[in-house]
């Protein structure tokens, strides 16, 4: 794309505030602070004061009747001095410049200044603008009364955008020159060190665009050897670029007076004529005032908008933050309220990264596009806060955001983690109507010309939103220092909730240790001594056998009972060692281990080939040890015991079954089954400690498995576990 | 019967104690029974201080432990023994009610040479304490220069 700006950097580079030079309508002089001698002096300075100039000597005429108050002047920190000759007939202006007093003479012009008549114009505009409603009524006011006071044919009220160009926002005419309202003048028709003198000294006139500049003599301050600086000065020589382009306007005369609104150039008031346009020093000043009272009476709208927008801000600011700490999970409180979510900062969507997590609401482009516009942020280093109104051009490579997301704002929650929250604003498509085609120069002869064609242009602006205003990018800050604070809050809770969740497990662990070995001990002795009374009494009768024998059971079984709870305890805190297990292989073991223990029985099994599975085999065999010896236990009523084992594999989960015709269970109950201690069968029909169900359940638990069991009483039961692959880890099991 | 070393049987609970001095009375070992009834009785006689300051010097075959004693506890007994140059080679065997973990981890690393944990069924008990006996009190061998009874 052809940048305009880039062509004409000729003109930016042109050093306009040491012309050498001024406009012929008034005379410069430059004096040493010392003395107030001639240092310097315009070729037309004799002739404006009629007298002597003689560097190195104190000038004489006009300008001599006035130095006694130019030396009080500069001794006081008044910024100028003006001055009405005694002849009634001339204004002298003084200024400092490079450490020397700089005086300009004009020309009074008596049958326009009666100070009554200015002031008049003033005060009426003064109490207009109070009492307009609108900033456009106060815009077209300054335009009208600028036309009255200076005489020019036409008066253009201009305000910048962010990127310079201008766009005429108010119009007051004789219809002279052509109509502007509503134009758009690109940035570079005032290159940047233009708009630094604008700032810097806010009125210029030109009141003949054919005038055959005056040289200063001599050309270089002797102070700094330098060329004067004429930044401030009124009749400085301008740009022949300027006055080409003035010539291309078809105006002659031209003057215009900086808007500054809190230190910054917002915009300028135009004035041109078709005809040559003098103005005195004194309706400058008038002029000059009355751009100002706008440009308060600017800074006061603005400043009231931005503070009511602050303030409907900061309850919305408030809302969230509620929403945020009234929920568990402050990205679900944040979401809970989209209106004031997408409120607080005037977006028409929304979307809150937080790790995997991808939550949107509004109008937002799709998941994967904000995907990619978070990598993009990633790798441009977003810290904080990011906002853009353009970002179709600022993130070419993906296609299809313009629509909902030309405008994107960014904050950035978190440094370390991928924590991000996106506001968007959709396309405006607006039909920017330029004074002439921006993108096109004209070059002649090497040298670039500013536009020849006034014509008017037309642009389509694609790819662009509404800018964010300071208030919402300072929304959208403190948001983020609303959230930061959230989640560090909730981050010190967790903190808290775990060092109390380890004080607590610490308590446990300190508990089971002295349970087994305090608890177990007095089972043994129970079990030793009444072995070794049995065999010391060996004519015991066999009542008393019986009873020594039920004392042993018991202690023997409240033994197991302790081990087996252990066991379960110790579960919960070992750590896992996972890797490939061949579950034939471990169904092979278990069939052994109990083999003796079915010595005798009649037991069909029917023992499906296994897919392998990820785990902790030791963990796992104790899972296939307690549900084949239940199926064994369960089935020992039966005259033929028939037990089946099989699994398979789907979509990344393992599943196994053990299935019996045993005694089964009401179903009513199965709940109750994986519980600790939960039994469903009587004591004396089928021992066990009511653990060993609670312990497998456990076990698959640690691995993200499952376990679920049908039966029916008298028919049998069937228990399934499932375990997941590795690629599928974590995911929950149903 | 110089050859034949005392067994130090390191126990603070009574029951455990009678059960364990009948069993090892019922394997018939020669070995002379000493008991200390807690960390700091047994450190005494293992290093000859306090009351056993004027015993013969010469070191046991063995040391049954028990884990959770009074004073000072079985591990640091343990500890005590393993990092003393002299006597670092004394077989010590934990003799303990349970299988906890860490109480395993650490008696290893201090250089532990058996850990056992008291069956609850009597038989296996006895049997458990007769095969300690037999090993360490007559069938290990101890390295060269080992203190006997008597000598050092």
């Amino acid at each position: 794309m052809d940048d305009p700006q880039q062509d004409l950097t000729a003109c930016e580079r042109e050093p306009i505030h040491i012309p050498g030079a001024i406009q012929p309508h008034g005379a410069l002089a430059a004096l040493h602070p010392d003395g107030l001698t001639l240092v310097a002096a315009s070729a037309n300075l004799p002739a404006f004061i009629g007298g002597q100039t003689v560097l190195g000597q104190r000038p004489d005429g006009v300008l001599g009747e006035v130095l006694g108050q130019i030396e009080a002047w500069h001794g006081s920190d008044q910024p100028f001095l003006r001055v009405i000759a005694r002849d009634g007939r001339h204004v002298l202006t003084a200024r400092r410049s490079d450490g020397l007093v700089v005086v300009e003479v004009e020309e009074a012009r008596a049958e326009t200044d009666s100070a009554f008549a200015i002031f008049a114009q003033l005060n009426n505009f003064v109490q207009e603008i109070a009492g307009q409603r609108t900033m456009q009524d106060a815009l077209e006011a300054c335009a009208r009364v600028v036309r009255a006071l200076s005489g020019f044919d036409r008066v253009l009220v201009y305000r910048f955008d962010a990127d310079w160009n201008g766009r005429v926002m108010a119009e007051s005419g004789n219809e002279r020159l052509p109509s502007y309202l509503d134009l758009r003048f690109p940035a570079a028709d005032i290159p940047a060190q233009a708009r630094r003198l604008y700032a810097e000294s806010r009125l210029r006139v030109i009141p003949d665009a054919d005038y055959r500049p005056v040289p200063i003599e001599p050309s270089l301050n002797p102070l700094t050897d330098q060329p004067l600086d004429l930044s401030f000065a009124q009749l400085r020589s301008v740009s022949p670029v300027h006055l080409e382009y003035m010539r291309n306007m078809g105006t002659r005369a031209s003057m215009s007076v900086s808007i500054m609104v809190n230190g910054a150039l917002w915009g300028l008031v135009s004035c041109h004529s078709a005809e040559a346009t003098h103005l005195s020093p004194m309706l400058r000043d008038a002029c000059d005032f009355v751009v100002q009272s706008l440009a308060m009476r600017i800074g006061a709208q603005e400043r009231a908008e931005d503070a009511a927008a602050r303030e409907r801000l900061s309850v919305l600011g408030t809302r969230l933050l509620a929403a945020m700490t009234g929920a568990s999970d402050w990205v679900a409180g944040i979401m809970s309220d989209p209106d004031a979510l997408l409120e607080q900062v005037g977006a028409t969507g929304a979307a809150m990264i937080a790790e995997d997590r991808l939550e949107v609401a509004g109008d937002v482009p799709d998941k994967a596009a904000i995907r990619a516009i978070i990598a993009w942020l990633e790798t441009r280093g977003v810290t904080e806060v990011y906002a853009t109104d353009r970002l179709p051009h600022e993130l070419p490579q993906l296609d299809g955001i313009s629509r909902n997301a030309s405008g994107l704002l960014v904050l950035r929650i978190s440094d370390v983690a991928s924590n991000w929250l996106l506001w968007f604003r959709p396309e405006v498509v607006e039909t920017v109507t330029w004074a002439g085609n921006p993108h096109k120069m004209v070059r002649e002869e090497g040298r670039i010309h500013p536009r020849h064609s006034f014509e008017a242009w037309r642009e389509q602006v694609r790819g662009h939103a509404i800018a964010w205003s300071d208030a919402e990018r300072a929304a959208a800050q403190s948001l983020r220092t609303a959230i930061v604070g959230v989640v560090l809050r909730r981050a010190e809770e967790l903190a808290q909730l775990s060092r109390e969740l380890q004080r607590s497990n610490k308590e446990l662990e300190a508990f089971s240790y002295s349970v087994s070995h305090d608890l177990r001990a007095p089972f043994r002795h129970i079990v030793g001594f009444a072995q070794l009374l049995r065999e010391r009494e060996s004519g015991l009768e066999s009542k008393s056998q019986h009873y020594l024998q039920m004392i042993s059971d018991s202690a023997l079984a409240a033994g197991r009972l302790v081990d087996d709870l252990l066991n379960f305890s110790q579960l919960g805190r070992a750590s896992l060692s996972k890797s490939a297990v061949d579950m034939n292989k471990l169904v092979d073991e278990v069939l052994r281990s109990i083999a003796l223990s079915i010595e005798g029985r009649a037991i069909e099994w029917r023992i499906s080939r296994l897919p392998p599975t990820f785990g902790d085999a030791t963990l796992i065999r104790q899972v296939w040890f307690n549900l084949i010896d239940n199926a064994v236990k369960y089935t020992r009523p039966c005259e033929k015991a028939v037990i089946v084992i099989d699994g398979q594999e789907d979509d990344g989960v393992t599943r196994y079954r053990v299935q019996d015709n045993g005694v089964g269970f009401d179903m009513t109950y199965a709940a109750k089954l994986f519980g600790v201690f939960q039994r469903l069968q009587r004591a004396e029909d089928f021992e066990g400690t009511g653990i060993g169900l609670a312990l497998v359940r456990r076990i698959l638990d640690r691995h993200n498995g499952s376990i679920a069991a049908e039966g029916e009483v008298g028919k049998g039961a069937s228990f399934t576990f499932a375990l997941p692959l590795p690629e599928k880890k974590g995911r929950a099991l149903v | 019967m110089s050859e034949l070393r005392p067994i130090l049987l390191v126990e603070d609970s009574p029951r455990d104690l009678e059960l364990t001095l009948t069993a090892l009375e019922k394997c018939q070992l020669a070995n002379e029974i000493v008991v200390a009834r807690d960390g700091a009785e047994a450190i005494d006689y293992l290093f000859r201080e306090g009351l056993h300051r004027e015993r013969p010097a010469g070191d046991p075959a063995v040391v049954l432990l028990d884990l959770k004693l009074p004073k000072v506890d079985g591990l640091e007994v343990l500890e005590r023994v393993k990092k003393d140059q002299e006597r670092k080679h004394i077989p010590i065997v934990m003799l303990t009610s349970s299988r906890e973990e860490q109480d395993l981890v650490r008696s290893y690393e201090l250089g532990v040479n058996a850990f056992v944990v008291k069956p609850v069924e009597f038989s296996e008990f006895f049997k458990a304490i007769k095969d300690l006996g037999v090993f360490w009190g007559i069938l290990n061998e101890p390295p060269p220069g080992y203190r006997r009874n008597g000598r050092s």
